[in-house]
């Protein structure tokens, strides 16, 4: 089964997968129509910034044993086993907050939403784009995102790719494979510029 | 192998379902005090505010015990445990429960009070399912109610009878509400919001007597002044309810003692729950966590290492949520540690926004941690007190809502 796996090193922080998740979980599924929603559609997926000033797109992880699933009191968080997911139902949420209590990332926010009975705040976090991958769709994320740092792959051979990566890395003349030598110029330049306003 | 659990709650359904999980063959008899279906105790405070429907309550279908093939046995409490015959003792059942693997998860009950009247009709604990039925049946008569103490159940109950539009006062021993969960600056804060919607609250104060025609019409307080009130809530904290365990044979203290396994000084013996107590990572000292998180984990932990499986757990760590009103409270570890303990504290209170955020840091390590209206990365925090995870970034970076999780990797 496909997943959404993060490489944060390549993300350089344009936040075009926020824009995207915001519109793929709207009522008009369109970027112009969706601003003038309310409720306003909001990210589920949320870029921030690392010391360095580097990207970091942080989403949820549909952890397993997910900690906001056993943590739930009125039993509103579930798993899709089909697609690994888990996810939060709007109707039997109670919004008591218990799940940002448990959820180790923070990605878990609260407001209305088009999915939510209006007027209504609820548990809000990523649901893989469920309704989107029934339409034989990538998640919205992966589809904006042009650097790469959000890729659509089965865990396995992206586990695979990584572990090759490393050995490449460490062995003796290899040197390590850049991502591309322009992520590695762009991390460097913010790295320095925060070293200098340090000093 | 034969399983008992003592306990309908949290802790015990969790645990019943790991040794299902690890074992289909063994023989597994339930025994709870209660007989409404297991449910979540922490949301019996939103029936009576009437935000949800007792239907909502159950946190399992009621074919759950036929269905992981459990023998229940309801609305009896265990008078006694045999540790030699190993056998769990029933009134009313001659020859008892023989187990070879046993857990205590029998929750807690209500601090009891010292008053005269007690026995008056609409004087209420508030804990289980039951105690919100007959509240709910009493308030259609109720203008004015009485709630004691300033804990968590004495401050939800006070919310939900102001929602139910009755006049509500609150007598509190200490000078601000939850001063078990959140330090002084939070307490005033959440004590003036309940202020502002009407919640008349007086510090200092405790009920000596109640006295009324068979209902309860009235209060004398401790200062000998009176109070009239058409209802009485006591909500004065809890106790572990262990009064069927052999003491000389089990160690306990204020809860059952536990190790790392869940197990107790008798082999085979777990607890889970509110009647255990174990260790808490924030305070590095014995402590009963008395909240449903640590009672699902615990109960968990002490099912899969009761069928066999050695699963440890660290400790347990007090923490907290509360939504009520405009507020939203959320508190982790040790929030107000003695200056004694040579913590250092961070804080920044924003009056405009009426925002607080507060960290106790023993060193590079976070052990405490309190918020008000800004509580959407919470968890993250709290992970970080429970894992022990060393800061890499300053404290005052943590401080601020901004911060983001890629920081604490670097």
């Amino acid at each position: 089964m496909k997943q959404v796996v993060v490489h944060p090193e390549r993300c350089v922080g344009c936040m075009q997968c926020m824009l995207a998740c915001a519109t793929a979980h709207s009522k008009t599924l369109h970027l112009f129509t969706a601003v003038r929603e309310d409720p306003l559609p909001k990210p589920r997926i949320h870029v921030g910034a690392g010391i360095h000033g580097e990207g970091f797109p942080n989403r949820c992880r549909h952890c397993d044993p997910a900690p906001c699933m056993l943590a739930c009191l009125p039993g509103a968080i579930s798993r899709i086993p089909e697609t690994n997911t888990v996810v939060i139902d709007p109707d039997t949420c109670i919004n008591c907050a218990s799940c940002a209590m448990a959820c180790p990332f923070g990605v878990i926010r609260y407001h209305g939403d088009a999915a939510a009975p209006p007027g209504k705040a609820v548990a809000v976090k990523c649901d893989n784009c469920t309704a989107r991958q029934k339409k034989g769709m990538v998640p919205a994320c992966v589809e904006v995102c042009k650097s790469g740092a959000l890729t659509f792959e089965e865990p396995a051979s992206a586990l695979g790719r990584k572990t090759r990566e490393v050995a490449r890395s460490v062995s003796r003349d290899a040197g390590g494979e850049p991502i591309a030598p322009g992520f590695a110029l762009l991390n460097a330049v913010k790295r320095s510029q925060i070293e200098m306003e340090k000093r | 192998m034969k399983y008992v659990i003592i306990g309908n709650g949290v802790a015990g359904i969790h645990a019943a379902e790991a040794i299902r999980h690890l074992d289909a063959e063994g023989r597994l008899t339930l025994i709870g005090d209660e007989t409404f279906p297991p449910y979540c105790r922490p949301m019996i405070s939103m029936v009576l505010e009437g935000a949800t429907p007792p239907e909502r309550l159950p946190i399992r279908s009621t074919d759950f015990y036929r269905r992981l093939g459990i023998t229940p046995i309801l609305g009896r409490r265990v008078s006694g445990i045999d540790v030699e015959a190993r056998v769990v003792r029933l009134p009313g059942l001659e020859d008892g429960i023989p187990f070879d693997r046993l857990l205590i998860a029998s929750g807690a009950d209500p601090r009891p009070i010292t008053a005269d009247g007690l026995h008056l009709a609409h004087i209420f604990y508030m804990r289980t399912e039951r105690h919100i039925r007959e509240m709910l049946d009493a308030i259609p008569t109720v203008k004015t109610a009485l709630v004691l103490g300033g804990g968590l159940v004495g401050f939800k109950a006070a919310y939900g009878l102001l929602r139910r539009g009755i006049r509500v006062t609150q007598l509190i021993r200490s000078a601000y509400p939850l001063s078990m969960q959140v330090d002084r600056t939070a307490g005033e804060m959440i004590l003036n919001e309940l202020v502002r919607k009407g919640l008349d609250v007086r510090v200092g104060l405790s009920a000596a007597a109640f006295h009324g025609n068979g209902r309860v019409e009235g209060a004398r307080l401790s200062d000998g002044s009176e109070i009239a009130c058409d209802m009485v809530v006591i909500g004065k904290g809890v106790l572990p309810a262990l009064s069927f365990v052999p003491r000389d044979r089990i160690d306990v203290d204020l809860g059952v003692l536990v190790n790392a396994h869940m197990e107790t000084s008798v082999p085979g013996i777990y607890a889970a729950g509110d009647a255990a107590e174990f260790v808490d990572i924030a305070r590095k000292t014995r402590w009963v966590n008395a909240i449903w998180p640590e009672a699902a984990a615990q109960g968990r932990a002490a099912g899969m290492n009761m069928a066999g499986r050695p699963v440890a757990l660290k400790g347990s760590l007090s923490r907290n949520v509360i939504r009520i009103f405009d507020m939203d409270v959320m508190t982790g570890g040790w929030v107000d540690p003695p200056e004694s303990a040579g913590f250092e504290i961070l804080s920044r209170h924003d009056r405009r926004r009426k925002t607080y955020r507060k960290l106790v840091l023993d060193g590079r390590r976070l052990v405490g941690m309190a918020m008000v209206n800004d509580i959407a990365q919470g968890g993250l925090l709290i992970s970080l007190i429970q894992n022990e995870v060393p800061l890499r970034i300053s404290g005052n970076a943590l401080l601020s809502s901004g911060f983001n999780y890629r920081q604490l990797l670097n």
